[in-house]
């Protein structure tokens, strides 16, 4: 599998500053990249502390700091 | 604060230990275990929880392994107002020194509520509430001490498995072994969730399977034997010998009347084909019957409790896989499940629900395995037939 | 930040040695009394195990406790079952007496071993839960001490595996025991407009129900949604996703109970357990209905149940019919089925008993 690379990176973290959340799978739809791939563009982001993770039912992902729905 | 517990006090009564007399030991020297003490007291008085949902906590880099849980009366039981959970995932087996124990409570009743499980219903060791600030700091202290957390939301979920062959003479596999080798290789599967819901992995070493995995695992592995079951007749003639009605309580009971018994020359025979493997006969006569000699296990697919479309029970989806390290075949097998459910799954739906949405025969061709008459109760019995020409 | 993905420890090194030595050639067991079991390796070895029931909700200090006993009698190790249940294991049959007598110093039953009842795998209630329709360390406190007979003797027909689930998500194989209390609310949720707007995606809210019981508001500037409470069968998936959403409530919230569920593969396949009580009222601290409808069945299954049946294979024998005759519980259209797959349920011969 590719690498995760800055600049898809910085395109996640584009399309999140777009929605309050999304699943993985919308990311990665939304950007039409391998799925397997976001999930670790979203990992490495996460370990950064630019993205977060949240529960609505099912887990979620949102930029960090970002104001929920609510 | 609640310092009078009238409800609560009628549950330290009677022979069964008691949860009321451990939160009040532990109310006794921690603000929020005497907070935790009166919203319990709160509830048993409103008949209603008081608990809300969660939100955001975690740990940095992780998705899974905290709940959050916030007190509905902060104003009234301030040191519980937030409450959040963490989920350590148990060594596989539940095996313990207390060295690792004890290190564990002076992490928790520094950082926590000195409340705990062990352990939840998924099998991980839970620490029952500490405060937002408090979880990043408990986290690098347990991971320090060679601790982790578990799953939780739409991730892997902590793997279980039974004692296994660490103490029976049943199991068919090595299921701690098995158990750990997955949880480690799935780390990243288990903390960061990526799924549409939760998915859980349970391993038994046989039939009996202690920790229902057939019920409450997407991905269940039952350990079980090609060849025929071990009969030691010397040590059958033990238990005749000793009172055992073994026409009535072994044969008679045999699902699909396998055993034969001659009463004159005292001796069990086994109708090899005929013999489903449920483990009755082995459970009433542990001395003298054994598994057989080829072993592996059934690897069934499905079982999940009722939320959303009602509770399934696992089918079989591969009726014998050799189960040796590394566990290759079943990682690959594991992998290809994901992807495809991954792939079309909606949000909140379990494999099982996806596969009765989407068909058993779409599955199986996703999946490279051909159909067997293992995988069913009974062939269709409609006319309502697709054939692809 | 520190060390992350580093996973449990390895088991091996909890192991203790006896136990590490005779990994994978044990032979055969005994159950010499309730609660001790012993296990013999082919190489001769012997490991006794002691047994002791725990309330799973306990403190630090109730953890070091058990750690004193392992200390002084098992070289400093022990384990917990898939039921909560603390194993004590020696090598040394003269420690077996030791531990049992500072077990019981400490006010833990030995029991839990086969044929009987053994700790009540059960979920956190009102204790940690959002979504609990009734409590769950209350009830099993009160269950385990009606039944405290059969933990800590052996005289039932096979195991009786109770679970308790404080709402239809039932964590922990409600759905297969053999008797098993759980939470229902039996109230449509109430959604709370205002907070609707704020807290709650309305698509996934609408597709969280089962039944297509939530609609869109008709009043478009509305921005939430309406409950068909004639659709409504209280099942909180909507509260899930939704927080606006309750439906928690003091009268309308209780317990079912369900019977007949088993795991094993052990003689008949297993069983989904099968709704028996529809609704019992919350009654904390020790809910006397529900202990007394547990208690009852107990009795009932005891009396009657052949060897080696559980209650499902038991029921299964002599008929859901006669069931309900010999407990004397009144059957009403709450226990006919008219969720999905309901036809699979309905009697389709002639054979039954009056």
């Amino acid at each position: 599998m590719a690498e995760v690379t800055d600049e898809l990176k910085e395109k996640v973290i584009k399309y999140l500053e777009t929605v309050p959340h999304a699943k993985n799978r919308d990311v990665a739809r939304a950007l039409g990249d391998e799925k397997a791939l976001v999930d670790k563009a979203i990992a490495a982001l996460a370990k950064e502390d630019k993205i977060e993770y949240i529960y609505l039912g099912a887990s979620f992902v949102k930029l960090k700091g970002k104001k929920m729905v609510d | 604060m609640a310092d009078e517990t009238p409800l609560l006090d009628e549950l330290e009564k009677g022979p069964w230990p008691s949860y009321v007399t451990e939160i009040k030991r532990m109310a006794k020297k921690n603000a929020a275990a005497k907070d935790l003490l009166g919203i319990q007291e709160q509830s048993y008085k409103d008949r209603v929880t008081h608990w809300k949902h969660g939100g955001i906590v975690g740990v940095t880099g992780y998705g899974a392994g905290v709940i959050g849980r916030y007190c509905d009366s902060p104003e009234k039981f301030p040191d519980a107002a937030s409450f959040h959970t963490m989920r350590i995932n148990q060594p596989a087996g539940w095996f313990y020194t207390t060295k690792s124990l004890r290190t564990i409570c002076d992490i928790w009743e520094k950082y926590g509520s000195g409340m705990t499980n062990f352990h939840g219903s998924t099998g991980d060791i839970i620490l029952l509430g500490t405060t937002t600030e408090n979880l990043q700091p408990c986290f690098d202290t347990l991971t320090e001490a060679g601790f982790d957390l578990g799953g939780s939301g739409s991730a892997l979920r902590t793997p279980a498995g039974c004692v296994g062959q660490a103490r029976c003479e049943w199991s068919n596999i090595d299921t701690l072994g098995l158990i750990h080798d997955l949880t480690m290789e799935f780390q990243d599967e288990i903390h960061r969730p990526r799924w549409p819901y939760k998915f859980k992995i349970k391993a038994s070493g046989c039939p009996n399977d202690c920790v229902a995995a057939i019920a409450r695992a997407d991905f269940t592995i039952i350990g079980t034997w090609r060849d025929a079951l071990r009969i030691d007749q010397a040590a059958v003639q033990e238990y005749v010998k000793k009172g055992l009605d073994i026409q009535e309580l072994v044969v008679r009971r045999c699902p699909s009347e396998a055993l034969v018994w001659d009463a004159k020359t005292q001796e069990l025979k086994l109708l090899v084909d005929d013999c489903v493997r449920c483990m009755h006969c082995i459970n009433v006569m542990p001395k003298a019957v054994r598994p057989g000699i080829e072993k592996g296990a059934t690897i069934l697919v499905g079982g999940k409790a009722p939320i959303i479309k009602g509770a399934y029970l696992s089918w079989v989806l591969v009726p014998f896989m050799k189960v040796e390290p590394p566990y290759d075949e079943m990682k690959d097998l594991l992998r290809k499940i994901w992807e495809w459910w991954d792939e079309n799954g909606r949000t909140r739906e379990r494999l099982a629900e996806l596969i009765e949405r989407l068909g058993f025969k779409t599955f199986l061709r996703e999946m490279g395995l051909k159909p067997v008459p293992q995988m069913v109760k009974y062939p269709r019995s409609n006319p309502y037939v697709f054939f692809d020409r | 930040m520190g060390r992350t993905d580093i996973g449990p420890p390895d088991f091996h090194e909890m192991l203790p040695d006896v136990i590490k030595k005779n990994y994978g050639t044990w032979k055969y067991h005994e159950i010499p009394r309730p609660g001790v079991l012993k296990h013999v390796a082919e190489s001769g070895d012997t490991v006794y195990t002691v047994r002791a029931g725990s309330p799973r909700l306990v403190s630090v200090d109730f953890i070091r406790d058990i750690c004193d006993i392992a200390d002084k009698h098992c070289d400093g190790h022990l384990r917990f079952t898939s039921r909560y249940n603390i194993e004590f294991l020696t090598p040394n049959e003269k420690n077996v007496d030791l531990i049992i007598a500072d077990l019981k110093k400490l006010g833990l039953p030995v029991g839990g071993t086969s044929p009987g009842i053994s700790n009540i795998v059960h979920t956190q209630g009102w204790i940690h839960c959002h979504s609990a329709a009734t409590d769950a360390s209350g009830l099993v406190k009160a269950i385990m001490d009606e039944v405290y007979e059969h933990f800590v003797e052996t005289k039932l027909p096979n195991h009786v595996r109770i679970a308790v689930g404080c709402c239809i998500n039932m964590c922990g194989a409600v759905h297969c025991s053999d008797i098993a209390v759980v939470g229902v609310h039996t109230k449509p949720p109430r959604p709370d407009h205002d907070r609707v707007v704020a807290q709650c995606e309305i698509p996934t809210t609408i597709q969280s129900c089962p039944t297509g019981a939530i609609r869109r508001h008709p009043d478009q500037s509305m921005k939430s949604v309406v409950v068909k409470e004639d659709l409504c069968m209280y099942c909180g998936n909507c509260f899930t996703v939704c927080p606006a959403m309750p439906l928690a409530d003091a009268e309308g919230d209780g317990v079912a109970i369900y019977v007949g569920g088993k795991v094993p593969n052990a003689r008949k396949p297993p069983m989904f357990s099968r709704m028996v009580i529809p609704f019992l009222p919350n009654r904390p601290p020790r809910w006397p209905e529900v202990v007394q409808a547990v208690k009852k069945i107990v009795d009932i299954y005891a009396a009657n149940a052949k060897p080696y049946e559980r209650v499902g294979e038991w029921i299964e024998r002599i008929g859901w019919e006669a069931f309900f005759r010999r407990t004397e519980i009144p059957f009403t259209e709450q226990h006919i089925d008219d969720f999905t797959h309901a036809v699979e349920t309905y009697r389709t011969t002639t054979q039954f008993k009056w």
